[in-house]
């Protein structure tokens, strides 16, 4: 009943949902879209308003490439339609079965957009032959008749829903357009360059070396000029604290100097010939694991660092180092790729006993994770002499390893689907004033989640009601027109008064804004702890780089490999997984509740996962399965 | 608190007459009055007349009333007080309403007309219990009418950009102030931003501590936070004293303690209060008390499940089998509007006493009370490991016994211990 056990048992289930999503059509269904499509467009020719591609396309999979059928029930959904005139019409997600595509719900609310924006798929209906569509339509109709029946469509929703729904898909229309048409730019321009935009978390215990070995990095590969490495290594010396040139680099405020440990993330970026990779540097201190979750919630990939050095590894890596918490927090945070970079390996004189111990120690830890074998690279250098990192020039170390350097894992690793489609979500995680001529005023960063957003584009703040203008945006410390999910930018703004804008405010569409939670149902992996969650434990929940008061109102069940074999308990011990509510503290003294933006993971995922803490442990980690207030 | 006047009999009816002076008394007088109890104490009614010739006239008398209690209402600092660190009696915050019919007629006022009472400091009221006076109670009055009232502490719990200046006293937590700022944090391109939001926020948490911290007559100044903000805001505040030559706050500098702690919420308070250094300071105060007879419930938690309960049925099962050896309660469970419930929990801290057990009762306004609360405001640690199954199952076979033995008539001990499946 190993602790491991059950961390591979909740990673299975998060890795199945990962693929769902991931799965298109295969070739064959293709061809067999391909085929029916204009069958189907043809047969639905005379219908008024024309309807969308998409949404024929929708009921065509749903039916398995049924024409007849599918054609039945998208007639039956335009009568529908057409029968209330008073309002713009809209189709209700709900109203195609569940069973339907895991399709993002913008394509079912296509009709409605149709009145406005005629698309191309109106001219080449008119030049198709013109099939016998009546006959069809009437053969087909008790058939299908009886099959909606059983799938439960003609059941009216309750008119507060249904107000609901639209209100829902109100203003997406001009939106839409642009966006289908820039998700395809984008995509072709990936392709093009070859060149994919990655995100990656330095992690590590404290003191192993992960903002030395990123600012040797950024100055191997030029970010960082001659000059401020020169003024850099000075200032270090000065203070008596040489060993700290590199990281001094990213380690820019005063306190961090002072004291040589980094506080908070430190953001940057940098370019390998197939990547473009957003650099997180976290810090490693135990005291500052809310700026790590804040980073590693915006990140792909992670980098973990490990002190190789005698008894530094040991340290870090037995209760009480943070080798451990870090390589939990960033699993549960969604990084499924992590690259081990065993540090200060000329301490050792590089070799290749220790080299070995260390990563035999690792593996099946990592494993047990949740990080896959395939998905682990573990590498061996030496950040201050920077052998390795760039290229592998200590004999040696050549003598008996052969692999690849940092750099060049860098490159390979693996950019996940990003959820273009999904609405826009954008966590800050830092609000500034600009201070250059070309950008100044209020400006935010953060990490699209999901969706894409551009010059132009109105945005609601979230908690709030302000709506604010992007007026530029900054990728990589360039302008661009627009930004996609994945990428980490910063936006200026215009229209809105910083006062309503904090680290932890959503950017949404003014649309789809996410919604404000006090209250919700999550299923949690417990991870190490010293004391057992009982209902009415009070902790801490962490959200992107939101950090609440909360706490655990109620157990609902423990499970074990996706089934309950428990119903409300009295405590969840470590290694269990279970389903819990969370209810957000109200401060003392009355006053307002807090609240949250959340989502539930089926929802989009990356604003559906928290973190729990207690007194400075991360005790679980939870994707939202329900919302409840 | 004084005590002006008692005369309680045997039976535990009778009076007391009390004189609050400052915030915590009026938490302990908010514990004490109950819905159905009688107060008397000056009022001040608004009258109104109207002549023969149809003109009305008001005019405000001050008359003793007496009030049948329907509802108690209490905010812990509902003025801002203007007391500098350098001010020795500052004006109690904290004010209590009383709410109730009128009991006993007068001149100005009818029998049965409704009166809020504002309970004052310094002034006299009189309390008769509806349902007598029980030892916890009794206990309360004692302990608020003692003299030499224990530590006062002050605390600043801060982060980057967050600080909540509270209060302590034994039984209150106060919140004076909540400082957030918002504090850029670093990117490329220079710090400057976070620099200067880091300076004015100091300064705004240097300026909410002279104005709100007591700092001459606190036992101990407390401030704690993750990371180095501590150290920072400590430095801050004596550079500060020491430009503007602020004497008095030079001198309290032994008080001031940094302590770690482990997140900027107000809520870690509890832990910030048991590090060793403050607890030294404090010496057995009853808010380091509850911290620790918490801890201790949490670790037995983790230790043996078997002997950490929590739940008011469960717990009355482990009383009832004199298994508790230290019951924690929470006060806000004396406070229920259902006498009998109030006894029913009265009893339970009398019998873990008489068994030589320990009975902590927290105070809900202390952070440690409200975690207590969370956990449904009643735990305990047990003497000797019980199974919860196990006794709920032999109470339910009990209780099918005896009311077999009965012919299904139910007594009222069965009726209490009956328990959710």
């Amino acid at each position: 009943m190993s602790r491991h056990r059950f961390v591979r048992n909740m990673d299975l289930d998060a890795e199945m949902e990962d693929d769902s999503e991931q799965v298109g059509m295969s070739s064959e269904e293709q061809a067999r879209m391909a085929t029916s499509m204009p069958i189907a467009r043809a047969l639905l020719q005379d219908v008024k308003p024309p309807i969308a591609d998409a949404a024929i396309a929708d009921s065509l999979w749903h039916y398995w490439f049924d024409v007849e059928k599918a054609v039945t029930w998208l007639r039956k959904d335009w009568e529908r339609k057409v029968a209330k005139v008073s309002q713009p019409p809209s189709v209700r997600s709900a109203s195609l079965p569940a069973k339907s595509r895991n399709q993002p719900v913008a394509s079912s609310s296509k009709p409605s957009t149709q009145p406005n924006t005629p698309k191309k798929s109106s001219s080449s209906k008119a030049s198709s032959s013109g099939a016998n569509t009546p006959k069809v339509a009437a053969s087909g109709l008790t058939v299908a008749q009886q099959d909606l029946a059983g799938l439960h469509l003609d059941d009216e929703m309750d008119e507060a829903e249904r107000e609901r729904e639209k209100e829902r898909y109100k203003e997406r229309p001009g939106l839409n357009m642009k966006q289908e048409e820039l998700i395809a730019k984008v995509k072709k321009e990936e392709e093009e360059s070859g060149k994919q935009n990655i995100s990656l978390i330095v992690v590590g215990h404290v003191d192993a070396g992960k903002s030395t070995l990123m600012g040797r990095l950024l100055y191997d590969l030029g970010e960082l000029s001659e000059k401020e490495k020169v003024s850099n290594e000075r200032g270090s010396k000065r203070v008596g604290k040489g060993s700290f040139a590199f990281a001094w680099g990213l380690d820019a405020l005063g306190d961090e100097r002072d004291r040589g440990v980094t506080i908070d993330i430190a953001t940057t970026h940098f370019a390998t010939p197939h990547r473009n990779v957003t650099l997180l540097d976290a810090p490693g201190h135990r005291d500052f694991i809310p700026a790590m979750i804040s980073g590693a919630a915006q990140a792909d990939v992670a980098l973990m660092v490990v002190d190789g050095s005698p008894g530094e590894f040991e340290a870090g890596f037995e209760r009480g180092g943070q080798t451990r918490e870090h390589a939990w927090l960033v699993r549960s945070l969604g990084v499924k790729e992590i690259v081990v970079a065993i540090n200060k390996m000329d301490l050792v004189s590089w070799s290749q006993d220790r080299y070995e111990d260390i990563v035999e120690a690792l593996k099946p830890f990592l494993v047990s994770a949740g990080f896959a074998a395939s998905k682990t690279t573990f590498l061996p250098l030496a950040a201050m002499e920077g052998i390795n990192v760039l290229e592998n020039n200590e004999d040696t170390l050549k003598s008996w390893y052969d692999g690849p350097t940092l750099i060049d894992t860098l490159d390979k690793v693996e950019v996940p689907a990003r959820p273009y489609d999904s609405p826009l979500r954008i966590p800050l995680s830092n609000v500034f004033k600009g201070q250059t001529a070309v950008a100044s005023g209020v400006a935010v960063s953060g990490r699209l989640c999901s969706g894409i957003v551009q010059v132009g584009d109105r945005l609601r703040a979230v908690p709030g009601d302000e709506v604010a203008n992007v007026r530029t945006i900054e990728v990589d410390e360039d302008s661009a027109p627009y930004a996609v999910a994945g990428q980490n930018v910063t936006l200026y703004l215009s229209g809105i008064d910083p006062i309503h804008l904090a680290i932890g405010t959503v950017l949404c569409p003014t649309s789809l804004p996410v919604r404000l939670v006090t209250r919700f149902v999550a299923q949690i992996l417990v991870f190490d702890l010293q004391t057992p969650i009982i209902a009415g434990t009070a902790v801490e929940l962490f959200h992107h780089s939101m950090n609440l008061p909360a706490t655990i109102s109620k157990l609902v069940s423990i499970s074990e490999k996706g089934a309950v074999t428990k119903k409300s308990p009295r405590v969840l011990q470590k290694g269990m997984t279970g389903l819990v509510e969370i209810s957000l503290r109200p401060g003392q003294g009355g006053g307002r509740t807090p609240s949250v933006p959340l989502e539930t993971a089926a929802d989009n995922k990356e604003m559906g996962r928290v973190l729990i803490r207690r007194a400075g442990e991360t005790i679980a980690a939870g994707i939202v399965q329900e919302i409840l207030a | 608190m004084k005590l002006v006047n008692r005369h309680i009999e045997r039976d535990g009816s009778g009076y007391v007459t009390l004189r609050p002076e400052d915030d915590e008394d009026m938490w302990h007088v908010y514990n004490l009055i109950a819905p159905g109890d009688e107060v008397r104490a000056l009022a001040v009614r608004r009258v109104q007349t109207v002549s023969s010739t149809g003109s009305s006239d008001s005019y405000r008398v001050r008359v003793n009333l007496s009030i049948n209690v329907t509802k108690t209402t209490f905010s812990p600092a509902a003025s801002t007080s203007n007391g500098t660190g350098q001010e020795k009696d500052r004006e109690p915050t904290a004010s209590l309403q009383i709410s109730g019919r009128v009991v006993n007629e007068n001149d100005y006022v009818r029998l049965g007309a409704f009166h809020t009472l504002d309970l004052e400091a310094n002034r006299d009221f009189r309390l008769t219990k509806q349902h007598g006076w029980d030892s916890v109670a009794l206990e309360r009055i004692a302990e608020s009418t003692k003299e030499g009232r224990g530590a006062e502490v002050g605390a600043i719990v801060c982060g980057e950009g967050t600080a909540s200046i509270c209060l302590l006293s034994e039984h209150m937590t106060v919140v004076r102030q909540r400082i957030e700022s918002s504090v850029p944090r670093k990117r490329k391109g220079g710090t400057s931003g976070h620099d200067k939001a880091m300076e004015s926020f100091y300064k705004s948490v240097y300026d909410a501590v002279l104005r709100l911290l007591p700092y001459q007559t606190l036992k101990a100044i407390v401030i704690a936070s993750p990371g180095f903000t501590k150290d920072s805001l400590y430095d801050y505040i004596f550079q500060q004293a020491t430009l503007q030559s602020n004497k008095p706050l030079l001198n309290s500098r032994s008080k001031w303690v940094k302590v770690h702690a482990n997140t900027p919420h107000v809520h870690s308070l509890v832990e910030a209060l048991r590090a060793p250094e403050v607890a030294k300071m404090l010496q057995g105060a009853k808010f380091a008390r509850e911290g620790l007879g918490l801890e201790k419930f949490h670790k037995m938690l983790a230790t043996d499940e078997l002997r950490a309960w929590y739940g008011p049925d469960h717990v009355a099962l482990a009383v009832d089998r004199g298994a508790v050896g230290t019951l924690l309660i929470s006060d806000d469970l004396f406070r229920s509007s259902d006498p009998a419930t109030r006894n029913h929990y009265v009893e339970m801290v009398e019998a873990v006493r008489a068994r030589g057990g320990e009975a902590l009762i927290f105070s809900s306004m202390h952070e440690s009370g409200q975690q207590l609360n969370l956990l449904t405001g009643i735990a305990a640690i047990l003497t000797y490991p019980l199974d919860v199954e196990v006794v709920e199952m032999e109470e339910r076979e009990e209780k099918e016994r005896l009311a077999k033995e009965k012919g299904g008539g139910e007594d009222n001990e069965g009726e209490e211990q009956t328990v959710k499946a």
